[in-house]
């Protein structure tokens, strides 16, 4: 028997929904409408005047543009560089056999433990003494090396389920390890490269601590977000307004990508199933 | 030339042994099967050949070059999955031609030799399509293809039919026999299915826990099975095991069953029979069955009183349940009528088809 679909669960994770996107909206109307107004909280209706003052403040104020290139530029080295490198380990400690294999991957694994804040006083002089303050690489390189440990253990579990026949298949077709990698692993392994990509360029997109102490001509988006609001003046519209053009890019890419993290591997090897 | 020769070959994982040393020797055009239960070690056996799996111990030489510490890649031999092992992102055509191009081969050649291939199993409508997009059987023969494209020394043959529905299983396997008769090459299959080993071998290799336990044709080893392994691993249903031992009647060795009930042993082996050793007779299905029922034998015919337990019709035949002095014995019945639960039927054995085992060693008396 076929029964209709009940209407309640839309209701109720409608209304759940509507949750998330209270802050959103939140924010959009902080933004446009003048500082006065929503002292009083945002949601507050008279008086609503539409006014764009704060993006044009924060436009003239503050080197939007160059602090968008800025992050651009950091998560994009930060990004790319795990995505490609990851699947490459995690193919080595997956298939290949070699001494200290496992000694290895403990350790790589031990940096997945060490919090940010641990590492910020060594690097600092680290950079100082080799000149790397205020460059990107001097967050990059933290990044990528503090990525390293979850995006290659994620793309090795994501291994874990890839069949064994079709490196099989491979190396009985003639391939030796950087072929079967290259033509049979990588093509097949995009979904997992996707979620170590979309993960890594949200988090250090939004990263504020390390940027905020290495860089100082080149701040990114979140470290000047953090400067518009004063000591004396917080500055809520023009906030809003930062968040605002802070979060479109990862919206985006994550609108853009979405389907990779519901996406299965897909490797069953045209077996049944 | 592509012989190959496995020389007490053995594999082990850390301590455990796994092969216990087989010597086999292949000959060049030779279909040769091995079987056997799972665990057995006839899957490691194939990858020890495919270049898969290291070997622990021992020599392989395929042609005439030792390939013990050869990668897959220099031993020119091929390989079929069970799970067929497609490539997912890859075209049929892109499938069968990436050995090729991996081998350096040129683009024309691939595109010729793909076609080859797919005209000989009928791929030719499917060459753009993944395998995500074809049937069972399909992915099946684009498996094969991708095998004979490369006109290896040998095919190696691990469960190809496993995943396949029956009728397709007995489709698939005519076509890897006329595959054989068209390229006749070197073929070594594994299989744990003894229809599949005993309609494509020209020899049968039987496995048990990493030893080989019998090798010969497929009639070899149904007609003369070394052991009580062999005899009911091949044949279906399997071989009726009868304990029993040899008594003296008038100075003739009859086979004594455990309710006191005599048989005369086959003639063939009254010189072999000593007084007092235990045995157990074993009786084909087919060499047991009902008065009108059964096939016309040759020989000395036993007549038995049995009662039926449970009868299952296969439309042409019938399987019989019955007992033999506690012994369950599986009876085929041609040209079956109903037969009811209880009904106590009278059988003609076949007794000069019938084997003896030794009971301790479990090995064949005539062997």
């Amino acid at each position: 028997m076929i029964t209709q679909t009940p209407k309640w669960p839309v209701y109720v994770l409608g209304s759940v929904a509507l949750v998330w996107i209270i802050p959103l909206v939140g924010i959009i109307a902080m933004s446009i409408r003048p500082e006065g107004e929503i002292t009083s909280g945002w949601w507050t209706i008279e008086p609503f005047t539409f006014t764009l003052d704060a993006w044009r403040e924060v436009w003239v104020n503050y080197p939007i543009g160059r602090a968008f290139l800025n992050s651009l530029a950091v998560a994009s080295f930060a990004t790319v560089l795990p995505v490609l490198f990851a699947p490459a380990a995690a193919y080595a400690f997956h298939y290949l056999k070699f001494p200290f294999r496992r000694i290895l991957l403990l350790i790589l694994v031990n940096a997945f433990v060490v919090p940010n804040q641990v590492v910020i006083i060594p690097l600092f002089k680290l950079w100082r003494e080799t000149g790397l303050i205020d460059t990107y690489w001097s967050v990059v390189i933290p990044f990528v090396g503090l990525s390293f440990a979850w995006a290659v253990l994620l793309v090795k579990n994501f291994l874990s389920n890839f069949p064994r026949s079709l490196i099989d298949a491979a190396q009985v077709d003639g391939c030796g390890h950087l072929r079967t990698y290259f033509f049979i692993v990588l093509p097949n392994t995009i979904t997992a490269m996707a979620a170590v990509g979309i993960l890594q360029f949200m988090w250090t997109w939004n990263s504020l601590l390390l940027p905020m102490l290495f860089l100082r001509e080149n701040a990114t988006l979140p470290v000047m977000l953090s400067t518009i609001s004063g000591a004396y003046e917080p500055n809520w519209d023009q906030r809003a307004v930062a968040t605002i053009i802070t979060s479109i890019l990862p919206l985006v890419i994550f609108l853009f990508f979405q389907k990779y993290f519901s996406a299965d591997g897909k490797n069953n090897s045209g077996s049944k199933g | 030339m592509a012989q190959v020769t496995l020389k007490n070959l053995e594999k082990s994982y850390g301590p455990t042994k796994v092969i216990h040393g087989i010597d086999l020797e292949i000959k060049d055009k030779e279909f040769v099967v091995f079987v056997g239960p799972s665990g057995c070690g006839k899957s490691t056996t194939l990858r020890m050949i495919a270049g898969l799996e290291t070997i622990s111990g021992g020599e392989l030489v395929i042609g005439d070059r030792v390939v013990n510490d050869m990668p897959p890649r220099q031993r020119n031999i091929s390989m079929v999955f069970q799970d067929y092992a497609l490539y997912p992102h890859m075209t049929v055509a892109k499938n069968l031609g990436f050995s090729l191009k991996i081998a350096g081969v040129s683009p024309s050649e691939i595109e010729t030799r793909v076609a080859d291939a797919a005209a000989i199993l009928g791929l030719e409508p499917y060459l753009k399509r993944k395998p995500g997009q074809l049937s069972g059987g399909q992915r099946q023969r684009v498996a094969m293809g991708r095998a004979i494209v490369r006109h290896p020394d040998v095919y190696l043959f691990d469960e190809p039919l496993s995943n396949l529905d029956a009728k397709l299983r007995t489709q698939m396997r005519i076509e890897i026999k006329k595959l054989h008769q068209r390229v006749g090459n070197t073929i070594i299959y594994v299989t744990h299915d003894q229809v599949e080993a005993m309609t494509l071998a020209d020899r049968i290799v039987i496995m048990r826990d990493g030893i080989i336990e019998q090798v010969g044709s497929p009639r070899e080893v149904f007609e003369k099975p070394n052991n009580t392994f062999v005899a009911t691993f091949i044949g279906s249903p399997p071989m009726n095991l009868i304990d029993a031992h040899v008594a003296s009647s008038n100075g003739d060795p009859v086979l004594k069953l455990g309710d006191g009930s005599e048989l005369s042993a086959p003639a063939r082996l009254r010189n072999t029979l000593e007084a007092g050793k235990a045995v157990k007779l074993g009786v084909r299905p087919e060499d047991i069955s009902p008065e009108g029922n059964a096939l016309p034998t040759a020989g000395e015919i036993v007549q038995l009183q049995l009662p039926v337990l449970l009868s299952e019709d296969l439309g042409s035949e019938a399987t019989l349940f019955t007992e033999l002095a506690g012994s369950p014995v599986q009876s085929i019945m041609y040209n079956p009528r109903t037969v009811h639960a209880g009904e106590m039927l009278s059988f003609n054995m076949a007794l000069d088809k019938c084997h003896v085992f030794d009971g301790e060693s479990l090995r064949n008396l005539a062997a």
